[in-house]
């Protein structure tokens, strides 16, 4: 084990470049959350709707992304895209981790429509009310805050999983963790500092979630 | 004199099961018709039908002389037309009182919004909640809250009131405040169907009252009539049991 003194120091000096690497991460965690996102809402829709081949598509996709390690899709997805396209890296780790991601968020999106009262439907139909104005004004809404706490949970999960770009040569946290740890032959420092660093993360963004989760407990939304 | 509305031989199956055997009821202007019955009779669901929120089996209904299609007709259009109060509210809870009143109007009829809110404050006072405009509906008694949704179903201006139980899942301390507002709705000429067990409110507001038993119109009557007078045995039981 590094000494304290060891691992504060560098730490320190190996600040600018980790910060770099943190950056990266959050932008790739970002980037394929949102667009995550939208494939997720995408998908639930197509679970629950009534016409069974798009209930097909959408489980298909979501056997397949549950059915194969992260790493594997990345990898796919990587030589896949930048052998057909001209693609950045970022672009196609963006891509998978959003491909992936999608199918786990699709299924909290489902779970939280489904849970929705049918009375809602229901009052909102009775007002005159068009399906679209239905999901987006009443439905989705209530949906979206049912499903924070699941929500907030898988960019937790996103966001340590962006370091599986690091082996399509994405110069985010881990990876710059494991380079300098073999030039400078000190891997478990630099270990210890990039897990510092995803903790860190990490703790900031779940007391994110639950600031939110308070101040819409606190305004009587939920 | 043609009647406002007219629902011919309406049936309702749910798979196997006839809930609804042929239902025949007209009504006019003005007039509050209360739905009367056992639960599991069919009432709510005919309720159900006269809004297409469920879609009747067979049987025909008419709005004004014009037939209702649910294949070809805009049912968005039409049920704007209906208001319609259920018995557990149903109000959006991530929305606040006035919130829930002006959401129709703004999106379905396209009212500007401050002529919105400044509709929804009359009729909150009417229903007597005007300091809760920008409470959340969590925040309300079940008595305040069925009012919220009167109010929301009267902001579309409706020719026509659905009822569907509005006080069977009240606190009894709150039915009166729910009984009291729709007795100033009808009072106004409001023509309302309203399902009910509320004998008493049956006999002082309606101005007919239809017995509903096994998916029939099994009698129907003035309130006097029906309720003192009733002819048929299944009636007289259904009234002995709800009024000790």
């Amino acid at each position: 084990m590094p000494s304290f003194a060891h691992l504060f120091e560098t730490f320190v000096s190996s600040a600018p470049l980790f910060l770099k690497g943190a950056l990266l991460t959050f932008e790739l965690s970002l980037a394929s959350v949102l667009i995550g996102l939208a494939i997720g809402l995408f998908f639930a829709f197509l679970s629950l709707s009534k016409i069974r081949a798009l209930n097909a598509i959408s489980n298909f996709y979501i056997t397949l992304v549950r059915g194969t390690p992260l790493i594997v899709q990345i990898f796919v997805l990587y030589f896949g895209l930048t052998d057909v396209v001209q693609i950045s890296g970022f672009l196609a780790a963006t891509l998978a981790l959003a491909f992936h991601n999608g199918a786990y968020l699709s299924e909290i999106f489902r779970g939280a429509i489904q849970s929705i009262d049918r009375g809602q439907y229901e009052a909102a139909k009775s007002l005159g009310m068009t399906s679209y104005q239905t999901y987006a004004r009443i439905i989705l809404p209530q949906a979206f805050l049912r499903a924070l706490p699941a929500l907030g949970n898988q960019f937790i999960i996103a966001l340590k999983d962006s370091s599986l770009a690091a082996f399509i040569s994405m110069d985010e946290l881990f990876n710059m963790a494991t380079t300098q740890g073999a030039n400078n032959f000190d891997q478990m420092t630099y270990l210890i500092i990039v897990a510092v660093y995803y903790l860190v993360m990490v703790m900031a963004l779940s007391h994110l979630v639950n600031l939110v989760e308070v101040k819409l407990k606190r305004s009587g939304a939920t | 004199m043609a009647h406002f509305l007219e629902a011919k031989g309406i049936t309702k199956n749910f798979g196997e099961l006839q809930v609804l055997k042929g239902i025949d009821l007209s009504v006019n202007k003005g007039e509050v018709i209360c739905l009367i019955g056992a639960s599991g009779s069919g009432k709510s669901t005919f309720l159900r039908c006269l809004n297409f929120l469920e879609i009747a089996t067979s049987g025909s209904i008419e709005v004004d002389g014009q037939a209702i299609d649910p294949k070809t007709s805009d049912l968005n259009q039409y049920r704007a037309n209906l208001g319609m109060v259920f018995q557990h509210f149903n109000l959006f809870p991530h929305m606040s009182v006035l919130e829930n009143i002006i959401e129709a109007p703004i999106r379905v009829k396209k009212v500007k919004k401050s002529q919105a809110i400044e509709t929804a404050m009359v009729l909150l006072k009417k229903v007597d909640l005007e300091d809760k405009a920008h409470e959340h509906p969590a925040r309300l008694s079940g008595g305040q809250k069925q009012r919220v949704a009167i109010a929301r179903a009267l902001a579309m201006r409706p020719s026509l009131m659905l009822f569907d139980e509005p006080t069977s899942a009240l606190d009894p301390e709150t039915v009166e405040s729910v009984l009291k507002t729709m007795r100033v709705l009808a009072s106004e000429g409001m023509t309302m169907i309203v399902v009910t067990h509320e004998i008493g409110f049956a006999r002082a507001v309606a101005d007919r009252v239809c017995f509903i038993h096994e998916g029939r119109i099994w009698e129907q009557g003035s309130a006097s009539e029906l309720l003192d007078n009733p002819k048929e045995e299944r009636t007289k039981e259904f009234l002995k049991a709800v009024m000790v």
